[in-house]
């Protein structure tokens, strides 16, 4: 700036310079930077994301099965065939009940929490003990879901154990028509931290006296949570739905291993996009065709939920 | 009005000091708040719930994997006994430790964690700097562009990779895995930290380029000691989600010695349940939870703060 | 309206063991005006927040009216509040802000419209009223909260520095306004604040704090003509009053060459040898250097209809008799002289205090001898 300042403006007016007029020699010089500083993001980006990207849509196309076939291209015969597919069929809803219920579920108990645990004592501890899932893979959980939801007589895991400790009868938790809710409420279980501790740093500038004031109208904990939490909070629970579509649209591992065996996909009424994809390229016979078709439908589903979920919750920005 | 005066100035420092009265050991909390409301039951309920869940859970989890499969399922909530009275309290650990050869896996991932973070953060810190600092023009559509990278999942671009990866010989490698972790974890990174650039001073900028710095010095030697913060918590964010990555260690590592722990764990997971192995599968597990809980408690204040910075934004 | 009284009220905060206000003891006539004033952290919002309900009472008692609602909640108390930052919902128009509390006070939509027009009108507010607080100006948003505060129709205003984020000018508008506002209203108010001057020009009465006591209540004249203690000498009036410690003799104080003399129940009260004589800088006369309190004139201020005089007096007269070791150091005093007067640095004169101005406090205790 002050350089600009003593340098006499350079001859004339610059055409292309935007109207901004003659930019500061240093900053001309920092701005020679910018390719050698970006070239290394946008190569690896482009080459391991972008392009394979790419690649996945036209292979779709192909009913390619994979190394030592030739690809054949069909249009959408892929498409087609896997729309008729149970198993595709079983993961489309399946992941559509996590997306939609789980968000739901997920976002509910977060507000639930953010209204209580805003003037609680020891809410930071509470906050770090309920963010712990979040640090462990989710194979681990898998496998510890997988032990802890066992159903056998006289063998039973810790869920059947307490239940039959209270006097209820033991329930077949990962039979065909349960397992999709309890898959559910254990992904609500696990990610529900993540999304509290967000929804919370944001609840957290609220400054205290808008509260204060709520408390001298007389309002009660849910016309705060109405009028102030959430209004205020509005834009971090936009960014919030879309990493929960994101992070949901994925889900695999956990599902896979407390669901099966681990080595082979589960039964297919546990599926999710992701399991389908897996099974179709590299857990049974590989039909890469089929596989690529499906992970389009998960990039269309992602994009679809994140464009309707920014539509939806798009407001003004608020400035304290 | 004149007595009021009066009288109030006797407790004024015209009196005697009044009584030594002692605090309370918790001042009284207002009025109001401690007012039973349905919902505030409801959410006082289910938050403690939730938070005593989760404790359970640990200890259930580090117990179990002291304990033998009857005990796990008869007694889940007592303390181990039947393996310390045998005198083998780590049996456990020790059989999963060798049948699924934990050993060189946590070599692996310790290493690959420890250079993919490293090289993740060398790389996206200038990208970052120059897409949020440098004024270019398309700075903003570029760094929209990279961001819609944490929106694809990793089934998308696994099969082209896999494929390209094995054509040039780095499938079932660990360098090759490295390279992959690397690039897809360019966009969540790039995006922490051009908010944590952002968000820094342009005075000191600007000084260092009155005092006659070059440019890259100034970004050495100026930008990123004062990022520092945001750097730190991209490494350990970084290094949460690559110890736990599990998809892309199934696709592309095959051989055991290559494996990383989530990797191994899969393996075993199946190996060990057909054994009815469920104390040796827990302790594998705990193998793989345990140093994150450590890093965790640790370091959880910075973990959640970094978390909300990239969120906040 | 209602009146509002302390009775020995006392907050605690949680790791201090030193209450934040202590004791307090304070009747608030219905209608009346009172201020809140003292240094920074010397308890006024805390008084303030345990009249609204925001902070438990953690001894003794707070009535409005004929009611104790010490532990009442804050929407019962019928009060309204205005925050120092006003605490005005940045996603709610003006209209909004205005309503909010109508409208959790479940009041029907056309009365609610008709409060918040009426209040709008009575502070210019109405152009603004589909605005949001971040597109107004400080003062727009001082009269938001303002509205806000008034729709209510409250027994009792409470103000918490209302004026503070506004700039000089505009602070000494609003003064005024609010002031003439709460005089319409009938509204009995506590407003604090830590500026002397706004306390002085707007109160029926005073209440002066520091470090958590009660030091005086008065009438802003009351507490100007007789401070109670030191501490409010030094903080009522602007420059400060000259505080000027002295050696107590028989025949009474000495000062720039006059004795003062003390009454017998003064002369009972002091509990040491020094006394502090108090006198503001109205209430020297000026005379010949060689015949005052001799006074170097260290800076000038001149403000056109006042002039003050900034000096340092050698205050060895004060202890005179003594030898050298009792000196006192060079002792700071102000004087006020008429505008346009031409004295300027450098220059000496004396001054000697005028009857009838003279305040004397005890030295040990700080507090005022008894007058006559
Ligand atoms: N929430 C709190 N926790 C602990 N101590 C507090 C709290 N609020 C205030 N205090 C302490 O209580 C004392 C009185 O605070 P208070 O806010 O009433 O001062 P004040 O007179 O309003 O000051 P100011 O003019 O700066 O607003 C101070 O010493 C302050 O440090
Ligand atoms: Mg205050």
């Amino acid at each position: 700036m002050t350089t600009s300042v003593v340098t006499p403006p350079a001859s004339g007016h610059q055409p292309g310079a935007g109207g901004r007029g003659t930019p500061a020699a240093h900053v001309a010089r920092r701005k020679k930077l910018f390719w050698p500083f970006v070239a290394p993001t946008l190569v690896l980006y482009g080459l391991f994301l972008v392009v394979p990207t790419l690649a996945t849509v036209v292979l779709s196309f192909s009913n390619w099965r994979g190394a030592g076939d030739t690809p054949q291209f069909t249009g959408f015969t892929q498409y087609a065939q896997m729309f008729s597919d149970d198993g595709f069929q079983n993961a489309f809803v399946n992941t559509l009940i996590y997306i939609t219920l789980g968000g739901v579920g997920t976002f509910v108990l977060a507000f639930l929490f953010t209204m209580v645990l805003r003037d609680m004592r020891g809410n930071k501890m509470v906050r770090a003990i309920l963010f712990f899932p979040n640090i462990v893979a989710p194979v681990a959980l898998g496998m510890f879901f997988g032990v802890v939801y066992r159903y056998q007589p006289n063998r039973q895991g810790l869920a059947n154990y307490l239940l039959e400790s209270v006097g209820l009868s033991a329930v077949k938790f990962l039979e065909a028509d349960s397992v999709t809710w309890v898959v559910l409420g254990s992904i609500i279980w696990a990610s529900a931290g993540f999304y509290i501790t967000i929804l919370m740093a944001a609840v957290d500038r609220i400054p205290p006296y808008l509260y204060e004031d709520a408390s001298i109208a007389g309002a009660s904990p849910w016309q705060k949570f109405r009028n102030i939490t959430l209004p205020l909070t509005w834009d971090v629970v936009g960014i919030a739905g879309v990493l929960w579509t994101i992070n949901a649209i994925k889900i695999f591992e956990l599902v896979f291993v407390m669901a099966g065996s681990g080595t082979y996909a589960p039964p297919i009424h546990t599926w999710t996009l992701g399991i389908f994809v897996f099974d179709r390229s590299f857990g049974g016979t590989p039909a890469y065709g089929a596989a690529c078709a499906c992970a389009v439908v998960m990039i269309v589903l992602v994009s679809v939920f994140v464009v309707a979920l920014r539509r939806l919750l798009r407001r003004d920005a608020i400035q304290f | 009005m004149s007595t009021t005066a009066l009288s109030s100035s006797s407790t004024g420092s015209t009196g005697q000091p009044p009584p030594r009265r002692k605090a309370p050991r918790r001042p009284k909390p207002a009025p109001g708040t401690q007012r039973i409301s349905p919902l505030r039951v409801i959410g006082l309920t289910v938050v403690w719930l939730f938070t005593a869940f989760n404790l359970l859970v640990l200890y259930w989890l580090i117990m179990a994997a002291f304990k033998t499969p009857l005990e796990i399922f008869r007694e889940p909530l007592s303390l181990p006994a039947t393996l310390f009275e045998r005198g083998t309290p780590f049996r456990n650990f020790v059989y999963a430790w060798e049948s699924a050869e934990f050993g060189t896996a946590f070599l692996n991932t310790v290493i690959l964690v420890a250079v993919c973070s490293v090289v993740i953060v060398l790389v996206s810190a200038p990208a970052a700097y120059a897409l949020s600092r440098l004024g270019v023009r398309g700075s903003g559509p570029m760094t929209a562009f990279i961001a819609i990278g944490m929106g694809v999942p990793f089934q998308t671009v696994i099969i082209p990779l896999f494929i390209a990866m094995s054509e040039i010989d780095l499938n079932n490698n660990l360098f090759g895995l490295a390279l992959i972790y690397v690039a897809l974890s360019l966009p969540f990174t790039v995006f922490l930290l051009t908010g944590f650039f952002r968000s820094l001073p342009d005075e000191l900028e600007e000084a260092a380029s009155i005092d006659g710095a070059s440019a890259t010095r100034t970004f050495w030697s100026i930008m990123l000691p004062l990022a520092r913060g945001g750097l730190i918590t991209a490494l350990i964010l970084n290094a949460i989600g690559l110890w736990n990555e599990t998809l892309l260690a199934i696709v592309f590592l095959q051989e055991n010695a290559n494996f990383t722990l989530a990797r191994a764990l899969f393996t075993f997971y199946n190996a060990a349940s057909y054994q009815s192995e469920y104390g040796g599968l827990l302790a594998g597990v705990a193998i793989i939870v345990l140093p994150m809980l450590v890093m965790y408690i640790l370091l959880a204040r910075r973990i959640i703060t970094g978390l909300t910075l990239g969120a906040g934004k | 309206m209602a009146t509002v009284s302390f009775r020995g009220a006392t907050r605690y905060y949680a790791g201090n063991d030193k209450p934040a206000v202590d004791g307090l003891d304070l009747e608030v006539a219905d209608g009346e005006f009172l201020v809140l004033v003292g240094p920074s952290g010397c308890g006024k919002s805390t008084t303030l927040r345990m009249l609204a309900g925001l902070e438990g009472v953690d001894d003794g008692q707070i009535w409005i009216g004929d009611k104790n609602v010490t532990d009442m909640e804050p929407r019962a108390r019928d009060i309204a509040m205005v925050f120092q930052n006003y605490a005005l919902y940045p996603h709610m128009t003006v209209h909004e802000n205005i309503a909010f509390h109508l409208k959790i006070a479940k009041m029907p939509k056309d009365q609610r419209d008709a409060r918040v027009q009426e209040a709008a009108k009575l502070l210019d507010l109405e152009p603004y009223l589909d605005r949001k607080p971040a597109k107004l100006s400080g003062g727009q948003r001082q009269r938001v909260a303002m509205g806000r505060a008034i729709v209510r129709q409250p027994q009792v205003f409470c103000m918490d520095e209302p004026l503070s984020n506004l700039d000089a000018k505009l602070r000494v508008q609003t003064r005024t306004q609010i002031a003439s506002l709460q005089r319409r209203l009938g509204t009995t108010t506590i407003y604090v604040t830590h500026d002397q001057v706004e306390a002085m020009t707007m109160g029926d009465r005073v209440a002066v704090m520091r470090d958590g006591l009660l030091q005086q209540c008065d009438t802003p004249v009351g507490l100007f003509a007789k401070p109670r203690n030191v501490f409010v000498a030094g903080f009522i009036g602007s420059p400060a009053m000259n505080l000027i410690p002295a050696r107590l003799s028989d025949a009474g104080v000495a000062l720039g060459g006059a004795t003062i003399p003390l009454t017998p129940a003064q002369k009972a009260a002091v509990t040491g040898t020094e006394v502090i004589v108090g006198i503001r800088p109205e209430g020297w006369d000026t005379v010949a250097a060689s015949e005052g309190l001799p006074v170097t004139i260290e800076a000038v201020e001149e403000l056109g209809s006042d002039q003050y005089l900034y000096g340092s007096s050698e205050a060895e007269v004060v202890a005179a008799g003594e030898d050298v070791e009792h000196r006192e150091a060079p002792h700071p005093i102000v004087i006020r002289t008429p505008g346009m007067s031409d004295w300027s640095r450098g220059q000496q004169l004396g001054v000697r205090p005028r009857t009838g101005a003279v305040h004397l406090f005890d030295k040990e205790t700080g507090n005022r001898l008894p007058d006559a």
